[in-house]
């Protein structure tokens, strides 16, 4: 890490704990098992193959990945959910060769009832250090910069705490995750920010704390009493955060 | 004809098809080159955590890493080496795209090639971006064989 910090002219950080190469790569893509992944995906602890930074850098291709999901699975109908997610890439790639300017500029208007013009610009150093006071959404960030990873779950939570609790525009939070990700990726990242922020989807993604407590395990405060802002019915959670418009559903996992 | 593979983060394997594109028979170098262009890195906010990643992978597969600026760089490469063409795996990202670019009128008796990544599926018409769902419907059937055939 030195050598790339002084290659770099920056103060050398705690690398990730995931391994870069194709050797590290294989061995992650031998683990995958992609029927347990379509049972329980949506779980911080699911089966998710954590194959994104290898993906990412191209160190292993979409094509490998789904021929061999397709090669350990006799039953077809169970490896759909794991291929349709790699197609999720495919998608957002195709977007980008497209249409790149959409990678820094809303799709769409938000959906919120609010102008861009009213979403701030800049990311709070709170939010930046993992210090927001809202206890899960600081464990989701505080494993982002340790690590370099987040499971998809919890970068929609903090994606939609960031642009809908503190009215931020994506852009920011975007290009945070980019800094921070291994697998930071203009196309997969921020079109995902703007579909979270309604700007590249129908409508604003939000969730609650009964959601976030079904979809983690213990080592996640989801206490009412550290995480007071999140702690609401989806109904109140649509009139708090989005007074100008009329009612929505929540979390579509939920 | 000797040819130089310059890689990007996008594509970091050897079983990339700008390998097979390569004609290494004649004598060209195996050695894929990575240009460390620290200023590439901040314009694309590839952080030190992601870069420790790419170096590590970059070392694993034997490939040359060359601290400095694209476009100082890759000329040198070139005249040094006798390179007469320079392969390049394919990227929508326009900060790459537009170096390439530049690099490439600038060294304009050297042949460029873009290859493409191996295709996840194909589609029979251009594709409906407009939404995930509009693309999945036409490209779930080749996206559900091997190959994507
Ligand atoms: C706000 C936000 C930001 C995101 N930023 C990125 C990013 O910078 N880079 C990135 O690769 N993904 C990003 N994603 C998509 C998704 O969260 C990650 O790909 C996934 O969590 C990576 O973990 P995994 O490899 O364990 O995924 P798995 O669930 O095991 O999926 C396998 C592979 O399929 C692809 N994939 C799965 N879901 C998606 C998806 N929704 N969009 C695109 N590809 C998908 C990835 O390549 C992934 O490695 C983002 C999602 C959100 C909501």
């Amino acid at each position: 890490m030195d050598h790339i910090a002084k290659l770099s002219g920056q103060q050398p950080c705690t690398p990730s704990p995931i391994e870069g190469g194709r050797v590290a790569a294989e061995k992650a893509l031998t683990a995958i098992n992609p029927a347990a992944y379509a049972a329980t995906r949506n779980f911080l602890d699911g089966a998710v193959t954590r194959l994104s930074p290898y993906i990412r850098q191209g160190i292993l291709s979409l094509d490998e990945v789904r021929n061999h999901a397709l090669s350990i699975e006799p039953d077809q109908k169970k490896v759909e959910k794991f291929v349709q997610e790699l197609a999720w890439r495919d998608y957002w790639q195709r977007v980008y060769v497209a249409h790149p300017e959409r990678i820094w500029n809303d799709v769409e208007t938000y959906k919120t009832g609010f102008d861009a013009s009213e979403y701030e610009t800049d990311l709070p150093d709170d939010i930046s250090t993992g210090q927001t006071g809202v206890a899960c959404i600081d464990h989701f960030i505080g494993t982002m910069l340790e690590t370099g990873y987040l499971h998809n779950h919890a970068r929609m939570y903090v994606a939609s705490y960031v642009v809908h609790w503190r009215r931020i525009r994506w852009q920011a939070g975007a290009r945070w995750f980019l800094q921070n990700l291994l697998d930071g990726d203009p196309a997969s990242n921020n079109l995902s920010w703007q579909w979270v922020a309604s700007t590249f989807s129908n409508k604003p993604y939000i969730f609650n704390l009964e959601n976030v407590a079904k979809y983690t395990g213990h080592e996640v405060n989801t206490r009412f009493a550290d995480n007071r802002v999140l702690g609401y019915s989806y109904e109140q959670l649509n009139e708090l955060l989005f007074p100008n418009l009329a009612h929505m559903a929540g979390d579509q996992h939920g | 004809m000797a040819d130089l593979v310059w890689l990007h983060e996008d594509a970091l394997r050897r079983t990339h098809p700008v390998f097979v594109a390569a004609d290494y028979e004649r004598g060209s170098d195996t050695q894929p080159v990575f240009i460390w262009d620290v200023d590439y890195f901040g314009e694309n906010d590839i952080g030190l955590k992601r870069q420790h990643f790419i170096y590590e992978t970059l070392v694993e597969m034997g490939a040359e890493i060359h601290a400095g600026s694209m476009h100082d760089i890759l000329p040198r490469l070139v005249a040094a080496r006798g390179v007469t063409r320079v392969l390049v795996p394919a990227t929508p990202n326009p900060n790459m795209l537009r170096r390439y670019g530049q690099i490439r009128r600038a060294l304009s008796d050297i042949a460029f090639d873009m290859v493409d990544d191996t295709p996840f599926a194909t589609l029979s018409k251009p594709a409906d971006l407009g939404r995930f769902f509009r693309y999945w419907n036409k490209a779930r059937k080749s996206a559900m064989r091997p190959h994507g055939g």
